[in-house]
């Protein structure tokens, strides 16, 4: 099992590494795509057949010896791990097979379809690595791959610094992240997982909530949560395959992995749940208004993102391990599934705007149906995965004890009121692509529906995203399966661990229906206007992302472009004004001796004399004191 | 007679001749004070000698030794003098300063300054859009 | 293995004889072929040596040479010189192939040649050295060609001045140096760095140890360079040649770091305790600072070269980081990150040189835009320099930054352990700054758009890579790579002699 785990992290790194190394002929690079990562699914599949329910396994050899700190290669498979990994396996077969024919007349599709793979590789590697290390470089190595990918562009200059942003912000969360990492490391004495575990659930960690939150960094640069955020919206500068595979379903929810799998670290430190719980309310529900706000398309599905990966983290504050993971993997699958779908809007219609957009439903039928089941499942219309996965969590939240108790109140209230929010951001997505009049404006169409293989890929997505939610049904076999509370063989959890509670329940659906009708109600009051008016005041803000990137700019972009001007200054002037002063002086004071040689012989004679004077003198006194204490 | 009075002769004639030497101008009194100098080592040394009264007479030797060194370089110094007096009209020892340094330093080819290029006072960085937000409708379809 | 040894040093010298005895015209050939024959034969000592006791000097020649001052002809490898030998040989090779193009077919094309061999005789036998006097007298011959190097061939009007700089600072701290070799001497009577690493400064009182490693760190921090007695780095960088650039960066700075290491920590430990946590400052203020100062140069009017010389020294500040440490594991991570960065600011200075060459300038602003798409290999490989040099995990530059960070999370027994967090946390800023300023370069030359609003192009055409740079740059891209994913390879050899030097019995 864990050769096959090994198989599947290499099968998609050699595909990248045989198409970077100079793959040219399309048919071959097509291949080199798709077919590793097919192969990478198939074994991702028998690697979770073969684990069965709970337990671990590893297995290892030796990368990087240095005494107590060695770094070990191998894989650690577990019930997590293995979900996963076929999460990211099926969304990056279906991203590279619709980036058959979406990028099929992009110029750069080969480097493209290379750091696709390599980046599902580090994705893979982060899943199924045994060592915190390794962990790490999968972690950063998809990093890199998101900046080249969202740089894909890179003649348009929103990709350009869209691209540093997103690197540079996620990298303020890595080196956090890096020296929690460290002091887990350096105070179980290993990097090995197992043993970090082991160790905090024998031993206790000290100084655990300060770990917690440097490893918090990590996850919430990773996963855009606030102050974080800002990047993702930008990273829709990038084409749209990658949004899906990077910005919606693997990379963003590495980090709500890396909670889930170092879970007990966190349960240490009940502050640092209430802390993830805050940030947790305060992002769901600002993207969430941003969401509405937003005319580009993709940028509404990316608030969006931000919303939902802010649920997760909200589960993980409340104890709700299993709700949390559960929505992950729904997420995964119906936020690949709109975004994908958005990408073949998009090049239908020519533009990402709203504006250009209306009455789809009759030109593109498919897109239509697989579309509004994803948003139907983003909403949490009942009985889709959706509304089971985000009826878990806020069950966990409304059942939170302990101390679970303060961030279940905020998640609760936070939480259901996104779900309004949720409802009506998506409803005026869907009422604007779908319904209404199509703009007269718009370039003509020369196909009436997507390529096949567009479609099938939505069509893939499209069933999880409904009928996912059935797996809460199954009594506990998910809770056991993801291993409960705890990644080790702990106890199990339970059933009710995914079951939705009662009155959440129900206050939530009526949130739901009264965002949905509200928005509904709007639009049909003038189908041409942008339900977002309902904001008011606060549109244009909300529009802007709360202007926190100008704030960002200003408390970090300025003073760092001041403080190098100073640094530049200070190193030609001051520093290096030190070492030249040391010359000139050495210089001036060579002038100064040289002002003796006047040329006058007489001078010089009566320095000579006086100079002999002196040392006669000296060694007479001398002499005399030393005679004089000989005796 | 007792030893000091040559001695004491000795180091009078070298005072005088020494004063003569460092202060005086003329090249020609210049030169005549270094034969008194010479002379009152001449005179120490012979008073020396008969005080200590050695087996070689070491004082009286070296006397004679001193003499003929004064008078070669006497001669030569005078042939200088006689040489600057022709070339420049006058003989003043202070006036011949060409192996002075010059005033203003030597001529230096390394001017001393920043040691940078400077990088453009410009404030804007590049011509990259600030971070954030695009301020209208994306036209390309991605 | 002490004839190979042996033969290292002579080589070259003999290139020098045969380099004379040759027409001019046939210079540059001479000295790549010099260079190729020391690389393999450096190669050679791979299977000779023994990995099972990396810890132990091997290949050791121990004969008297100046009795009058102590001085003996003593050379032997261990585990920490090894990777550096192999460093030193294989950038010298690349850069003696690389120059063959460039070099004039006469007089000063032979000078040239002369001066390069004459460096790596220097180089080879610094790190070959295991006696005091001797390291010195290596240390010392690197300098002058180096300096006729910046002099002669270098660019700008700045150069003569830069030399000048670059000679005397370094030759301060190398006074400094040999008068805490004599301290070191005149206290415990040898020379031999076996036998003092062996002692592990016995016989040196604390007040000794401590002058001594003053002496010795500040002539090493100079050569290292440590903020802040670095600003000879940035000038002789700007005004030096390629070839010149890429020796200097890529060995000259690892001797500074070497001879921290094995003499500082290694023969001077109570010293080294006592000035640890200030070098480890210096160390952490000089990558932030390196950093910053990058920043500013990726503005309009800044220099590539110069940009480089800076990340340097904000590099060496890792390294001197985690030899502040004094643990087992921050010393594998200064040893490794001074390889690493041999590797990655060789490559970076020979893509400066490429500029250079093509353009006549390392004006950042002045090379065009879209090298992405005008000259496909070259924007990428300056992609992947940026990548290795920022600290990417999967290439070499972050195991070093890894080992040296969990080296300054647990220092040594003694060193003050809240101090050495603060400067873990400042080096995590730096590592921050290290990534702005690397993506602000390669936003500037490879991203950008290369066909203006009316369709013509922007920017000249300019000449991808040439098999004659392929072939002597992938070596150092591969290497890194290699390095990245298997850290093995150096921290196998390394490893053992490190935990030896530090004394053995004591914590990891």
């Amino acid at each position: 099992m864990n050769l096959f785990a090994l198989i599947t992290i290499a099968l998609p790194a050699l595909g990248s590494a045989v198409t970077f190394a100079g793959a040219r002929d399309a048919r071959h690079v097509k291949f080199w795509s798709v077919a590793p990562i097919a192969a990478a699914l198939f074994c991702s599949l028998v690697v979770q057949v073969a684990h069965g329910a709970g337990g671990t396994s590893t297995a290892i050899t030796e990368l990087a010896p240095a005494g107590q700190y060695t770094v070990w290669l191998g894989t650690r498979v577990s019930g997590l791990s293995a979900l996963t990994g076929i999460l990211v396996t099926v969304v990056a077969l279906c991203v590279q097979v619709f980036s058959l024919t979406y990028m099929r007349e992009e110029k750069r599709y080969p480097t493209y379809a290379a750091l696709i793979s390599l980046f599902t590789a580090a994705m893979l590697l982060v899943v199924y690595s045994a060592d915190l290390i390794v962990l790490l470089v999968g972690w950063e190595i998809m990093g890199a791959c998101s900046y080249f990918l969202i740089g894909h562009y890179w003649e348009r200059p929103d990709a350009r610094s869209g691209s540093i942003k997103a690197f540079l912000v996620t990298k303020t969360g890595d080196v956090p992240f890096l020296f929690g990492i460290v002091a887990l490391g350096v105070r179980a004495g290993s990097f090995r997982i197992d043993d970090v575990l082991h160790h905090v659930g024998v031993n206790g960690l000290p100084y655990a909530p300060f770990i917690a939150v440097l490893l918090l960094c990590g996850v919430v640069g990773k996963s855009a949560q606030f102050p974080l955020h800002t990047w993702l919206p930008d990273a829709m500068a990038g084409p749209t395959p990658i949004s899906a595979l990077i910005h919606a379903a693997t990379m963003v929810a590495a980090g709500v992995y890396v909670v889930a799998l170092l879970y007990p670290v966190f349960l240490l430190s009940p502050g640092v749940l209430t802390l993830m719980a805050v940030i947790a309310a305060v992002t769901m529900t600002g993207s969430a208004v941003a969401a509405f706000a937003q005319t580009d398309i993709k940028k509404v599905l990316a608030y969006s993102t931000v919303s939902q990966l802010a649920y997760m983290l909200g589960g993980l504050a409340v104890g709700g391990r299993t709700a949390a993971v559960f929505h992950l993997l729904a997420h995964g699958a119906f936020k690949a599934l709109l975004f994908l779908a958005a990408g073949v809007v998009i090049h239908h219609v020519g533009s990402n705007e709203l504006s250009a957009m209306g009455g789809l439903r009759h030109r593109m039928p498919t897109t239509y149906r697989t579309m509004t089941i994803g948003l139907a499942a983003l909403v949490g219309v009942p009985l889709l995965s959706g509304w089971f996965s985000k009826e878990a969590i806020l069950g966990a939240a409304w059942d939170a004890q302990g101390g679970f108790a303060a961030p279940g109140r905020i998640v609760l209230i936070a939480g259901l009121l996104t779900v309004g929010l949720t409802a009506a951001y998506a409803t005026r997505l869907w009422l604007k692509m779908f319904w209404g009049p199509f703009p007269a404006a718009s370039p003509d169409e020369h196909r009436v529906e997507a390529p096949q293989s567009e479609l099938v890929p939505l069509i893939v997505l499209a069933v999880p995203s409904a009928v996912f939610g059935f797996v809460a049904l199954g009594g506990g076999a998910f809770a056991s399966w993801i291993g409960g509370a705890f990644g080790l063989a702990a106890p199990a959890g339970t059933g009710a661990d995914l079951a939705p509670a009662g009155p959440t329940s129900a206050i939530s659906f009526a949130l739901t229906v009264l965002g949905t009708g509200g928005v509904w109600y709007a639009w049909r009051r003038d189908p041409a206007a942008d339900p977002a008016r309902l904001l008011g005041r606060w549109r244009e803000t909300a529009l802007y992302g709360f202007y926190l990137d100008d704030v960002q700019d200003l408390i970090i972009v300025q003073p760092a472009k001041a403080l190098a001007r100073l640094v530049g200054f200070l190193d030609t002037e001051v520093v290096d004004g030190y070492v030249r002063g040391a010359g000139m002086g050495a210089r001036g004071l060579g002038g100064l001796l040289r002002r003796v040689q006047t040329g006058n012989i007489q001078l010089y004679l009566t320095a000579l004399f006086t100079g002999v004077i002196v040392i006669a003198a000296a060694v007479a006194i001398l002499v005399g004191h030393g005679a004089g204490a000989v005796r | 007679m007792h030893a000091v009075y040559p001695l004491l002769l000795g180091a009078l004639l070298f005072a005088v001749g020494l004063y003569g030497v460092l202060a005086r101008r003329n090249a020609i009194t210049v030169l005549m004070a270094i034969e008194l100098l010479l002379n009152a080592v001449t005179v120490n040394l012979v008073a020396f000698g008969a005080l200590l009264r050695d087996r070689f007479n070491t004082g009286q030797v070296f006397t004679l030794f001193v003499i003929t060194l004064a008078a070669a370089e006497t001669g030569l110094g005078l042939a200088i003098v006689l040489m600057i007096y022709r070339q420049r009209g006058n003989a003043q020892i202070d006036g011949q300063r060409e192996l002075a340094e010059p005033l203003g330093g030597p001529r230096d080819e390394l001017q001393p300054g920043a040691g940078a290029p400077a990088v453009g006072p410009d404030a804007e960085v590049e011509d990259e859009p600030a971070a954030g937000r695009a301020l209208e409708p994306t036209k390309a379809a991605r | 293995m002490a004839t190979l040894l042996v033969l290292l040093l002579a080589l070259p010298a003999v290139g020098l004889a045969v380099l004379y005895a040759l027409p001019a015209r046939q210079a540059a050939r001479v000295g790549a072929a010099a260079g190729a024959l020391v690389f393999l034969l450096s190669l050679a000592v791979l299977p000779l040596f023994d990995y099972g006791r990396a810890e132990q000097m091997q290949g050791r020649l121990d004969v008297p040479w100046v009795p009058a001052f102590d001085l003996r002809f003593h050379l032997g490898v261990d585990g920490i010189s090894l990777p550096l030998l192999l460093l030193t040989t294989l950038l010298t090779a690349l850069c003696l192939l690389y120059a063959v193009r460039t070099t004039a077919k006469d007089e000063s094309g032979r000078t040239f040649t002369a001066l390069i061999l004459l460096l790596e005789i220097g180089m080879v036998g610094t790190f070959l050295a295991q006696d005091l006097l001797l390291f010195f007298v290596f240390f010392e011959i690197v300098l002058l060609p180096m300096y006729g190097l910046i002099h002669r061939w270098g660019s700008g009007e700045e150069r003569r001045r830069a030399a000048d700089k670059f000679i005397l600072y370094t030759l301060l701290g190398s006074a400094l140096m040999l008068l805490g070799f004599l301290l070191i001497h005149a206290r415990t009577g040898t020379f031999d760095m076996v036998a003092l690493a062996q002692r592990h400064g016995l016989g040196m009182t604390l007040g000794v140890q401590e002058a001594a490693f003053l002496l010795v760190g500040l002539g090493f921090a100079i050569k290292t360079p440590m903020w802040p007695l670095h600003t000879w780095l940035p000038d002789a960088h700007t005004c030096a040649p390629t070839v010149g650039s890429v020796l200097l960066a890529g060995v000259l700075l690892k001797m500074g770091t070497y001879g921290l290491i094995r003499i500082g920590a290694g023969m001077l430990p109570l010293g080294a305790h006592k000035f640890a946590f200030a070098l480890g400052c210096f160390g952490t203020v000089g990558i932030v600072y390196g950093a910053l100062a990058c920043i500013n140069q990726a503005r309009r009017g800044g220099d590539l070269k110069r940009l480089i010389a800076y990340s340097s020294v904000g590099h060496m500040g890792f390294v001197l980081l985690g030899v502040a440490t004094l643990t087992r594991v921050g010393l594998d991570g200064a040893l490794f990150a001074s390889v690493a960065h041999g590797l990655i600011t060789g490559l970076l200075f020979f893509i400066a040189g490429g500029f250079k060459e093509r353009l006549g300038t390392t004006d950042l602003y002045t090379l065009g835009r879209g090298l992405y798409e005008r000259a496909r290999r070259y924007g990428a490989l300056i992609a992947f320099a940026a990548m290795a040099s920022l600290g990417l995990p999967g290439l070499a530059g972050f195991w070093g930054e890894l080992y040296t960070i969990i080296g300054a999370a647990k220092p040594a027994a003694g060193l003050t352990s809240p101090g050495f967090h603060v400067l873990m946390a400042v080096a995590g800023l730096g590592m921050i700054l290290t990534a702005t300023y690397l993506l602000l370069v390669v936003r500037r030359l490879c991203m950008g758009a290369t066909v203006g609003p009316s369709g013509a192009d922007r920017y000249e055409p300019l000449a991808d890579l040439s098999n004659r740079e392929l072939v002597s740059w992938t070596p150092l891209a591969g290497l890194t790579l290699i390095a990245g994913l298997w850290p093995a390879l150096i921290l196998a050899l390394a490893d053992p002699a490190v935990h030896r030097l530090l004394g053995g019995v004591r914590q990891p």
